[in-house]
């Protein structure tokens, strides 16, 4: 599937930022076995100072920037076109076992960026929580292959868990969502990774966009997507990492475009910046995921 | 073999003698069983290193003995020694208490230490090299790759940036202690920033004061040099050729906040917080009262995690942004490097023999406590099988829920349900594990007043990395048990500590080679006064100023009240209380109270915000940001000034506890004045202190002046002599009774009158024309035009001239001013925000 991507962030400031400095994740990289980007553009208003791209640890694209003149708002748009070819998922009972994954995973001698180690471990977001652990053990008895296991505990969710929007904030804890049962993409997507560590299985954060369907004979909005998060689950060597959509108990497939993969939140914040400002200030995000006609 | 001296000779019967008064010493020194002893061997008898030092002590009889002590108490009390302890209640900071009976130890022994701890910083460095770097250790299989990236401080954003002067490590420590079997054990690596140094270097200073002919005698070696080398090392990676060096401090809440203020005063480096660098293309630079100077070094003692909110911790407030980024491109270099902190992690321990001999092709020299990692099946079983005989501890070094707090756990004390919580939690998160042999430590004598006890200490040692290799410190931090346990788990809040004297077998080399630490040059280029410190600096100076003016009002207060007897009714007296209300140092809750008891609440009231305790406590508090810039003299003062505002006072107090409690506050200000313009070195930072006073003294003394510079109001021109400490001045001058004329001459106008609004504004004018960063070609900038314009205004006025109107415009003037100078030269209250990340 080809899609054309827009985002926009606007940041409005109440009061003059005078120094910017950060860091953007908005720049979505090929990843084989998914997606390839086709062609990518980031532009900001006003123009920054100094910017630089590259990649970071997990192979994420980042852009530094540097604003040092007055403003009071901050532009970022990108437009990606990025082509999704998803790989199918395995043979559920041909994954290795639950035992198997653990055992794999503590004894992995390869600290690349794809490697199980990281996610093995919790993370300032993503703590390992008895009670959330307690809840995933029903799912994943030692024999049973893994990613039947994690096709349950997706399941789990969307039927326990109610998708409530504003019901949680950026800062909500995997513990508090699990206790309330309620929350977003985010929310399901830290508890059920919360889960898989506390019981030793690799398990990391992807943000990304999603496409939505227009109800039947209405037509698209323009805007009114929105930015997605899910996780991945890791399978064995063979299979690797295998992603999940608890908030819609679907794999990750077509409709899924990666933007960035990590161990939490954290790791894949779209902008993570420090100004020097005195007053307040205002974002807004838009989104659009747009299919392109072959 | 004696290492005499100071008792007469060194033949064979001064030996007898020796061993005869030492043995004195020992009378009821019981070793613990099973454990070794440093100072008594198996048999019971001093070991010969320590036979002189026991002599001398002997010699020197209880009595001198307490005085020598009490002289290193003393020490540490006064320059305020503490360590700021997070548990308690109130945040508090306690006094680090010092042993004194030094550990003594032989060259050969240290010797052989040293060697294998150098070789340990060698190793270290190279597997960080490695991790950091091609992770072959991983990909060959000899270390997990979950053993490394279960670490905190695996930082991710530094894999594959090397560091600025090609090293990770440049201050490196490890904890040993002495096994029963007498060789020393590492039961564990500081490689993240490791503390103890300053602290070792004050233990020095105060062990030098007590037992100075001992320490010769006994061929004490200095630990000065050890400091020179870690200088001068960090000193060559600077290219600026200014030789300026920050020393990165997470700020005064942290618990070893004195000993970064104690090392940057002592190292001569800039004491910064992230708050005053800013990374500007791929250079770091300090904001300094000059402007942004570039700064190529920094010692750190902020954790990795802290240094960079853009790309490490997020919500880190003490860091730099774009540190990372001036990282990779070389741009500054960290001394330790970031992510050092990862070869502090215990599950290393469980590799390290086999890492040693794959990339030094050498067995360790020295063992480390035996470790087995439970991300292993089978050292996951062994460790279940003989959990009575072993610690459990977190692998990496960070809370795990069945350990108490993050600490670590003998298995034989877990009870049923904790085993069983342990096992599950084994099978489940093996990986977050070690099982650990029970480290035995030996002990050391500690004095407790009467005679000597045997308690076990813990040794940090500390190494520092040069051209020539690791150098390693002759000495080092000794924590001492408050208990008999000898097991190294029992010691984790050791609250003792001790010298360390390793004793050379010949007189140590001369002052000249190795300084004593005292000589060792400190420098401070005066145009890198962070804007900070003079931002506090400036307000110190206003605070102890407003302190003073606060004291001298009371003092008048109750002085008229012994005098005349006065009723709250009378116009002077409810003058005074009006100025001290407009200055929010009068409590709210005592309406219609005496006199007496207002001046008492001014002097004692912590609650409310203008009186002296606050006042004195703001002071304390601009201070300890800026410690590093205080002489320890000056330091006390202001210490002894808090003690002497916060003591309790009678419950009634009568006026003369009042009148006495402002006049020994009064003299501790003017001893902390005195201290900081002769000790000060008056660069930079004195004037910012200056400036402070000087403004806060022209406000006080024009509110003075308004107030009681009135006619008609009987006793008020004498009180404003009083306040404005000018009696003296004016009874020399002027063989009559106060007259308003003269007065307001003497107080307002009198360049010559050190006390005179004048003459504050002379003094401010000196100081900022000669500031850095003053164009002289330029026009001059506002402040000095604002000083000119109350110069003028002083010299054009006549006694004729003080309207209220007057007043205020003076008033308004030097508010602009102070305004003026906190514009230009501080970081004007604006810290940076973190933005707000999106919500997904």
């Amino acid at each position: 599937m080809l899609y054309d991507i827009r985002q926009t962030t606007s940041y409005s400031y109440a009061v003059p930022v005078r120094v910017a400095r950060q860091v953007l994740r908005m720049t979505p990289m090929d990843r084989p076995g998914h997606q390839h980007v086709i062609a990518h553009v980031l532009d900001l208003s006003p123009e920054a100072a100094e910017l630089e791209r590259g990649t970071d640890f997990f192979g994420n694209g980042l852009t530094w920037l540097t604003l040092d003149q007055p403003h009071d708002y901050l532009q970022i748009s990108t437009r990606s076109r990025v082509d999704v070819n998803a790989t199918p998922l395995p043979e559920v009972s041909a994954t290795p076992s639950v035992d198997d994954v653990r055992a794999a995973a503590a004894g992995a001698f390869d600290l690349g960026p794809r490697s199980p180690v990281h996610g093995l471990f919790p993370s300032r977001a993503i703590p390992v929580d008895a009670a959330i652990t307690e809840w995933t053990s029903a799912s994943c008895p030692g024999d049973r292959p893994i990613l039947e296991a994690g096709l349950e505990l997706m399941h789990r969710i969307k039927d326990d868990f109610t998708y409530e929007p504003g019901s949680t904030i950026v800062t909500t804890t995997p513990h508090e969502a699990f206790v309330a049962r309620r929350g977003v993409c985010q929310d399901f997507a830290q508890v059920m990774i919360a889960g898989l560590r506390g019981l030793g299985l690799p398990a990391r954060y992807v943000s990304g966009y999603l496409r939505t369907v227009p109800p039947e004979g209405q037509a698209r909005l323009e805007g009114a997507d929105a930015t997605h998060a899910w996780l991945e689950i890791w399978c064995g060597a063979e299979a690797g990492w295998i992603g999940l959509d608890p908030t819609n108990a679907i794999p990750a497939g077509d409709d899924h475009i990666i933007l960035a993969v990590g161990r939490d939140y954290a790791d894949v914040a779209p902008v993570d910046g420090v100004i020097v400002s005195s007053g307040d200030h205002l974002l807004s995000v838009g989104v659009d995921v747009i299919p392109v006609e072959r | 073999m004696g290492k005499g001296g100071f008792v007469s000779g060194a033949d064979q019967r001064s030996e007898v003698f020796e061993k005869a008064a030492a043995e004195s010493l020992l009378g009821g020194y019981r070793t613990l069983p099973g454990v070794r002893d440093e100072m008594l061997d198996a048999d019971g008898r001093p070991r010969p290193h320590w036979v002189p030092f026991l002599a001398a002590l002997a010699g020197m009889g209880p009595e001198e003995l307490r005085r020598r002590f009490g002289s290193a108490d003393r020490y540490l009390r006064d320059s305020g020694v503490f360590y700021r302890v997070y548990d308690d209640a109130g945040g508090g900071e306690r006094p680090w208490s010092l042993s004194h009976v030094p550990l003594l130890i032989e060259q050969s022994d240290w010797t052989a230490l040293s060697s294998g701890l150098i070789q340990r910083a060698e190793l270290l460095e190279a597997v960080l090299q490695d991790l950091y770097g091609p992770a072959r250790l991983v990909a060959d299989g000899d270390l997990p790759a979950a053993a490394v990236a279960g670490s905190d401080e695996f930082l991710r954003p530094l894999v594959g940036v090397k560091p600025a002067g090609g090293r990770y490590l440049r201050l490196y420590a490890a904890d040993v202690g002495r096994g029963p079997d007498g060789r020393w054990w590492v039961l564990a690596d500081r490689a993240q920033a490791p503390s103890g140094t300053g602290y070792a270097l004050e233990n020095r200073l105060a062990m030098t004061r007590a037992l100075p002919d001992v320490s010769r005698a006994l061929h004490m070696q200095r630990v000065a040099g050890f400091f020179q080398a870690l200088r001068t090392s960090l000193m060559k990676l600077d290219r600026t050729g200014e030789g300026r060096i920050g020393l990165l401090t997470p700020g005064p809440l942290n618990e070893t906040y004195f000993e970064h203020a104690l090392l940057a005063r002592y190292l001569g480096f800039l004491l910064v917080e992230g708050e005053d660098l800013t990374v500007r293309g791929d250079r770091v630079n300090v904001r300094t009262v000059a402007g942004l100077r570039r700064i190529d070094v920094l010692l750190r003692r902020l954790d990795a995690d802290f240094a960079d909110p853009l790309e490490l911790n997020a919500r880190s407030h003490l860091g730099v942004p774009g540190l990372v980024q001036a990282l990779r491109e070389g741009g500054v270099a960290l001394a330790n490097a970031l992510g050092s902190g990862l070869v502090e992690a215990p599950v290393l321990l469980a590799f390290l023999p086999r890492i040693a001999m794959r990339l030094l092709g050498t067995p360790l020299k020295l063992p480390h406590v035996g470790t087995w990692w439970c991300g292993q099946d089978a050292e996951r079983a062994q460790v279940m099988e003989h959990l009575d005989e072993l610690v459990i501890s977190s692998a990496f070094g960070r809370p795990v829920p069945v350990l108490p707090s993050g600490g670590s756990v003998l298995g034989a004390d877990l009870s049923a349900a904790e085993r069983r919580r342990l096992s599950t939690l084994l099978a489940r998160r093996g990986v977050e594990l070690v099982g650990q042999d029970i480290a035995r430590l030996s002990t050391t004598p500690v004095w407790t007043g009467e005679r000597l006890t045997p308690r076990p200490f813990m040794l940090r040692v500390f190494l520092a990395a040069t051209d020539k290799g690791w150098v390693v410190m002759p000495g080092g931090f000794c924590r001492i048990s408050s208990t008999p346990d000898a097991r190294a788990i029992s010691l984790q809040k050791g609250d003792r500590s001790a010298d360390v004297w390793v004793l050379a077998d010949h007189a140590v080399a001369d002052a000249s080679l190795l300084p004593s630490p005292d000589n060792v040059k400190v420098r401070r280029s005066s145009g890198t006064l962070p804007s900070r410190a003079a931002d506090n600096l400036f307000w110190l100076g206003r605070y102890v100023e407003r302190a003073e003016a606060t004291l001298r009002l009371s003092r008048v207060l109750v002085g008229r009240l012994a005098e005349t007897g006065d009723s709250g009714t009378s116009p002077l007296v409810s003058r005074l209380l009006g100025l001290l209300g407009a200055w929010g140092a009068m409590p709210r809750d005592l309406a219609r109270a005496t006199p007496a008891r207002y001046a008492v609440a001014v002097l004692t009231r912590r609650d409310v915000p203008g009186a002296l305790p606050q006042l004195v406590l703001a002071a304390r508090a601009a201070a300890s940001v800026i410690r590093d810039r205080f002489s320890p003299d000056a330091w006390k003062a202001l210490v002894d000034l808090e003690t002497c505002v916060m003591a309790p006072i009678n419950a009634a107090p009568s006026e003369a506890d009042a009148h006495e409690r402002a006049d020994a506050a009064l003299r501790i200000i003017a001893a902390f004045s005195g201290l900081a313009s002769e000790n000060m070195n008056r660069l930079t930072g004195w004037r910012f202190l200056e400036l402070g006073r000087r403004a806060e003294r022209a406000i006080s003394t024009l509110r003075f002046a308004r107030t009681f510079g009135e006619h008609g109001v009987p006793g008020s021109l004498d009180a404003l002599l009083q306040v404005a400490d000018s009696q003296i001045t004016y009874r020399s001058r002027y063989v009559m009774m106060e007259a308003r004329g003269p007065v307001l001459d003497l107080v307002l106008l009198d360049p010559d009158n050190p006390r005179s609004v004048a003459f504050q504004v002379d003094r401010m004018g000196d100081h900022l024309r000669v500031l850095p960063g003053r164009d002289h070609d330029a026009p001059p900038p506002l402040w000095e035009r604002l000083v000119a314009r109350m110069r003028a205004e002083l010299a054009a006025a006549t006694a004729e001239s003080f309207a209220p109107a007057w007043f205020d415009e003076m008033e308004k003037v030097l508010m602009r001013l102070s305004d003026e100078i906190a514009a230009h030269y501080f970081l004007q209250g604006h810290s940076p925000e973190m933005t707000m990340t999106l919500v997904m």
